[in-house]
């Protein structure tokens, strides 16, 4: 079983000084084995932090990352499950769940993972999965005023994906578990 | 060599095996292939008792008890109950920080298990007999893998291609990765020496383990029947356990000075070579040779890093079938070292450590256990050796001294 991080638009520090407490608390080195990052860190500091706890980052650039040695968009394998990552301000529009769609069938992933509305989302879909990890800092967007602080964390094992969804409403932290299958491919016309 | 095939298979033949009488024939050697070692070793290792009638019924349940350890001591969160349980809960109840606090343990096993007697080709190759009932392989637990990711690129006619980013290193692993539903033998040793420290949390795993369990996986394996070869596993695990109980005070860290700690065998060995060698003990103290420099990893280890395979084998015959377990060891680690006595007393110290901890591979261990077996029957003799300091009377140095001098002289012509 392979544990992967799913973080991103922390905005930091323009919008959000720091990563809530008491998620800082959970995300310790020696447990997660992969990172994805729909981008927006901003900061050098952000990769570094992210690099300590997983070895294995991968980012792809937001709107607001100045780094350019960041890809648009990215493809990464876990198991038997494609991963698409992109971070969604070149989707329109923004946060569309038809044109994220468009964008997956381009990859031709099982996971598409996108970002930039703020907005935590995680739903199947024509059997296939979509997430949305929201800001982990809570920082505000265009679309979302006082967004709520998450993260999410996949369990990837041969053929099933379980996800668990951490947001922090109020600061009271919730767990949210969902699990998606991967269906047995079928030949398309 | 018949005659000694012959020998065991009388002797094991009988219902009731005389115990003092099979270890003096194991203690000979035991003769190679047929299966007879692997039964021996399990005799001497009191897996299985005396009287052979019982021998079906213990094997059965023990190795039935193995394969209950596997499947229930292996922590898998996924088959928790409890909803409210997530990844990185820091709650003491939870079945995944459980699962964390063992990988702790793993991670060390797997470094240890992956290198595991690299001479040998034996340990990578997978096993014909993979736990197919494990729901998830060790080894991935701990890894520390890069994905393999894509990026996309978009061409100037619009259209998206996958491309693979110029690699930063190469990742050209000598551990080559076995298929799908097949398993290494390292990675059998891994779930052995994972399923004792679990059993065992007081010691849980020390680094050396492994290379105890090494050649006792590897005979079970190599020189058994194809029927128990299939249950290699269980079998080498509860001998493992059973020589562990007796080894194990050499591995936990607080008994080291005690009674019976390390340091208190290194101090017996020492003890014994002032009294049968006092020429060499005098000269490895006078050069502070410690005897924590090499002997430690012969007696903590019984040789398993100094030797090859078969000889660590036929050593470990003589070992196991010791009636007053290990003292033998000791005796043989004396022998080791008075058979280098000439080298070891006119070297200096850096010479001294290199034979002492590579001992040279070409020694012959037939002689060594028979200076082990004169040192325990105390009829050992030995002679001083010559030294700059002391030649021997009839020694040619004058005539070395002249031939030094008319090579000196063709020189300088």
């Amino acid at each position: 079983m392979v544990l992967v991080l799913v973080i991103g638009d922390m905005h930091m520090p323009y919008r959000k000084a720091a990563l809530p407490q008491k998620f800082k608390k959970l995300l310790v080195p020696g447990k997660i084995q992969h990172i994805l990052c729909t981008g927006n860190l901003c900061l050098r500091e952000t990769h570094d932090y992210l690099k300590n706890i997983a070895s294995d980052v991968h980012i792809v650039r937001g709107d607001f990352d100045t780094n350019t040695s960041y890809p648009e968009q990215k493809v990464v394998t876990v198991g038997a499950f494609k991963i698409g990552l992109i971070h969604g301000h070149q989707v329109v529009p923004w946060g569309d769940h038809d044109a994220i769609a468009t964008i997956r069938r381009q990859l031709d992933v099982d996971v598409m993972i996108s970002g930039h509305t703020h907005k935590l989302e995680a739903y199947e879909k024509d059997g296939k999965f979509y997430i949305n990890p929201g800001s982990v800092t809570g920082a505000y967007s265009a679309l979302e005023r006082d967004p709520v602080p998450a993260f999410i964390l996949m369990d990837i094992q041969s053929n099933t994906l379980v996800t668990y969804v951490y947001s922090l409403a109020n600061d009271e932290m919730e767990v949210k578990k969902i699990e998606f299958k991967k269906s047995v491919p079928e030949r398309e016309e | 060599m018949s005659n000694r095939k012959d020998l065991f298979v009388q002797i094991l033949s009988k219902e009731r095996i005389n115990r003092s009488e099979f270890e003096k024939a194991c203690f000979q050697g035991i003769p190679d292939g047929s299966g007879l070692r692997s039964t021996c070793w399990k005799i001497l290792l009191n897996y299985l008792p005396p009287s052979k009638s019982d021998w079906d019924e213990v094997l059965a349940k023990q190795r039935n008890a193995y394969n209950q350890f596997i499947r229930t001591m292996i922590v898998d969160p996924n088959q928790s109950q409890d909803t409210s349980d997530h990844p990185l809960s820091s709650s003491p109840n939870s079945t995944w920080s459980e699962y964390f606090k063992e990988n702790e343990v793993l991670s060390q096993i797997d470094k240890d298990v992956r290198r595991l007697c690299p001479d040998l080709s034996f340990f990578q190759q997978p096993t014909k007999f993979p736990a197919s009932f494990c729901s998830q392989s060790l080894r991935t637990r701990v890894e520390q893998a890069n994905l393999q990711a894509m990026q996309v690129t978009q061409s100037k006619a619009g259209g998206s291609q996958l491309m693979k980013p110029k690699k930063k290193y190469s990742d050209d692993d000598c551990y080559q990765i076995l298929p799908q539903g097949q398993e290494a033998h390292w990675e059998v040793c891994e779930r052995i020496l994972h399923i004792f420290a679990l059993l065992n949390p007081g010691i849980a795993y020390v680094q050396g383990m492994n290379e105890i369990l090494g050649p006792i996986y590897y005979t079970f394996v190599t020189d058994s029947d194809e029927a128990d070869v299939k249950h290699a596993e269980a079998d080498a695990f509860f001998c493992f356990t059973g020589l562990m109980s007796e080894i194990k005070d050499n591995f936990i860290k607080i008994l080291d000075n005690s009674q019976c700690g390390i340091t208190h065998n290194m101090d017996s060995l020492m003890n014994m070579l002032r009294e049968n060698d006092p020429q060499l003990y005098a000269a490895l103290t006078e050069r502070n040779i410690k005897p924590q420099f090499f002997s430690f990893r012969w007696l903590t280890l019984l040789l398993s890093q100094e030797f090859l395979y078969p000889e660590i084998q036929r050593l470990w015959d003589s070992f196991f079938a010791d009636s007053e377990r290990f003292k033998f060891l000791l005796y043989f680690c004396c022998a080791m070292l008075i058979a280098q006595r000439t080298r070891l007393i006119n070297g200096d110290f850096i010479d001294n450590m290199k034979v002492l901890q590579r001992y040279p591979i070409e020694t012959d261990i037939y002689q060594l256990l028979q200076l082990a077996c004169q040192i325990k029957d105390g009829k050992l003799i030995l002679h001083t050796v010559p030294t700059k300091e002391n030649p021997a009377p009839n020694s040619t140095s004058g005539r070395s001294g002249i031939l030094g001098s008319f090579f000196s002289r063709a020189k300088n012509r």
